[in-house]
């Protein structure tokens, strides 16, 4: 009886946490079917702003950064990461080597940006798209770094004992047994720095300089100026987009040692 | 057998192989944090003039009450999240049933998203004319529409908002692996709730509130953009007057130094929470 009192409690209590999650963004996309502008109240139902979002240039042209600096950082972090683990397999002394990595994930992202910024301008590297990718694989090398390394620690060494018995020198083990075995967990690695750097924030708020706009600064900056409903229809199809990955994420189903 | 093996065969060039990934990492991380070490006590116009002057003008400064209130917000919002949070895992692992993955999805895509169109969206309810000033009004509750946006208290509430995912997921992690019967033994034993709560559960979800609250606790405190843009001008945060110095002309060696005094303190904050909950474990 009384657990069943706990029980009805918390469900309450989880209802109208999720409400209190959802609740904005079933309003926010709701508004991006109105004909009128916020503030104004609901009129009827256009796609009014997905039309304009279409043609919306500076918008695009953002977007295409970020797709552009989440790419490159995704591959070159990634890239790196798997030439790191090579080593690792290699070298029997890599451990306190790969502490190093962990860093990135217990230092504040705003510390990190000011450490890169006053760096680069110290020796007067001209901030934009390059300096982008530099800080966002640097972001990338942190969740990459751990998460690879945990799959290969649980790894069986008996198959590249096997294979190294056999005949195949460590290259080929590495290239054909070791890195299928890896996969899952360079696909999962690469899918959350990519949604990483492409949501990234406070990095690219230091190091875009001024020519260069990402997606995130576009947002910020329209926010600060009194936004168009344009964001909405923008925000639903992100959404849909983010819910996909998420998707494939879950159903990859690796145990990422980020929480 | 390993490390004969690997001597075998050993690839001597692996190391140049493994070295982009530690350079870069030591170039783009430890010496720009190192840098902005050095740039604090340079002088801000004459650079490589060595002062100690941009600590002290720090001191001098109204800048304390800033990481005050900082430190207040990084607590109040993981403290809050740690209330909201608890039940929510608790309702995951062992309530949530055969719908858990539905559950979680929904809990796991807002970290997948732009945090910036959260904050947005929250225009959408704390305007002038927003939703939660329409259902006040039409309840009848308040005369005319209350001003809820730059203030402190929307502040707040898109905090916990933002960071209830990075403590819930946490907890969660642990709770997934708890022992049920562990509670069952004790009430058999003769517990109450209340001790089985604090005796049991508490000290053995301990390690995932500790990370939660370390995920929470440490951005909470740097952040900018939620205060930016829902806090308005009058209320500062550290995250501000750090961008305000590091993107200032001339003050760059300022904000480096505020940035390091913040870090320390932060540091600092730190160890005396896992200080305190060492003790809290003894008891």
């Amino acid at each position: 009886m009384k657990s069943a009192l706990y029980r009805i409690l918390i469900s309450t209590a989880v209802f109208l946490t999720y409400l209190f999650l959802y609740l904005p963004i079933i309003i926010l996309i709701i508004y991006s079917f109105n004909s009128a502008a916020f503030p104004a109240a609901w009129q009827k139902f256009s796609l009014h702003w997905y039309q304009e979002l279409w043609y919306d240039r500076d918008l695009w042209d953002a977007f295409y950064n970020s797709i552009i600096v989440a790419i490159s950082a995704t591959f070159l972090s990634l890239t790196m990461g798997i030439a790191l683990m090579y080593f690792h397999m290699n070298s029997a002394r890599i451990k306190r080597w790969i502490m190093l990595f962990y860093g990135n994930l217990i230092v504040p992202e705003i510390f990190l940006a000011v450490g890169l910024l006053t760096f680069l301008s110290f020796f007067s590297v001209p901030l934009g798209i390059p300096t982008l990718i530099i800080g966002h694989a640097l972001l990338g090398l942190g969740y990459v770094v751990p998460i690879v390394y945990a799959r290969f620690s649980e790894l069986d060494y008996r198959l590249t004992e096997a294979s190294l018995d056999l005949g195949a020198s460590f290259s080929q083990t590495f290239i054909k047994i070791t890195l299928p075995l890896l996969v899952p967990s360079l696909i999962a690695a690469g899918l959350l720095v990519f949604i990483i750097s492409f949501d990234d924030f406070i990095l690219s708020f230091f190091c875009a300089g001024s020519t260069a706009q990402t997606l995130s600064l576009y947002i910020f900056g329209m926010i600060r100026s009194g936004a168009s409903p344009v964001i909405n229809a923008l925000s639903t199809l992100l959404l849909i987009v983010s819910s996909l990955l998420v998707m494939l994420f879950c159903w990859l189903n690796v145990k990422t040692k980020i929480f | 057998m390993k490390n004969r093996l690997q001597s075998l065969f050993a690839d001597r060039s692996a190391i140049f192989i493994g070295m982009p990934a530690l350079v870069w990492q030591v170039i783009f991380f430890y010496i720009p944090l190192f840098f902005m070490f050095y740039l604090s006590f340079n002088d801000s116009i004459d650079q490589g003039y060595y002062t100690i002057s941009n600590y002290s003008s720090l001191f001098k400064s109204s800048y304390i009450p800033v990481i005050f209130r900082s430190l207040l917000l990084a607590l109040f919002t993981s403290l809050s999240c740690l209330i909201i949070g608890y039940p929510l895992a608790y309702f995951l692992s062992f309530i949530a049933g055969r719908a858990k993955i539905f559950y979680l999805f929904l809990l796991i895509l807002p970290f997948w998203t732009n945090f910036l169109l959260h904050i947005y969206a929250w225009f959408y309810v704390l305007e002038r004319g927003g939703f939660l000033n329409r259902i006040l009004l039409w309840t009848g509750l308040i005369p005319e529409p209350i001003k809820f946006l730059n203030s402190t208290a929307a502040v707040m509430l898109v905090m916990v908002y933002c960071y209830l995912p990075f403590m819930t997921l946490p907890i969660y992690s642990i709770l997934e692996k708890f022992d049920r019967r562990l509670i069952e033994a004790s009430k058999d034993l003769g517990a109450t709730s209340w001790q089985t709560f604090t005796k049991i559960v508490v000290p053995l979800i301990l390690p995932g509130i500790q990370s939660g609250l370390f995920l929470v606790f440490v951005p909470a405190f740097g952040e900018f953009a939620i205060p930016a843009l829902l806090g308005g001008d009058r209320n500062m945060y550290v995250g501000n007057v750090i961008v305000q110095y590091i993107l200032g002309t001339d003050t760059m060696s300022l904000g480096a130094a505020f940035t390091v005094a913040v870090s320390i303190i932060l540091l600092l904050f730190i160890l005396f929470f896992a200080f305190i909950i060492k003790k809290v474990i003894k008891d």
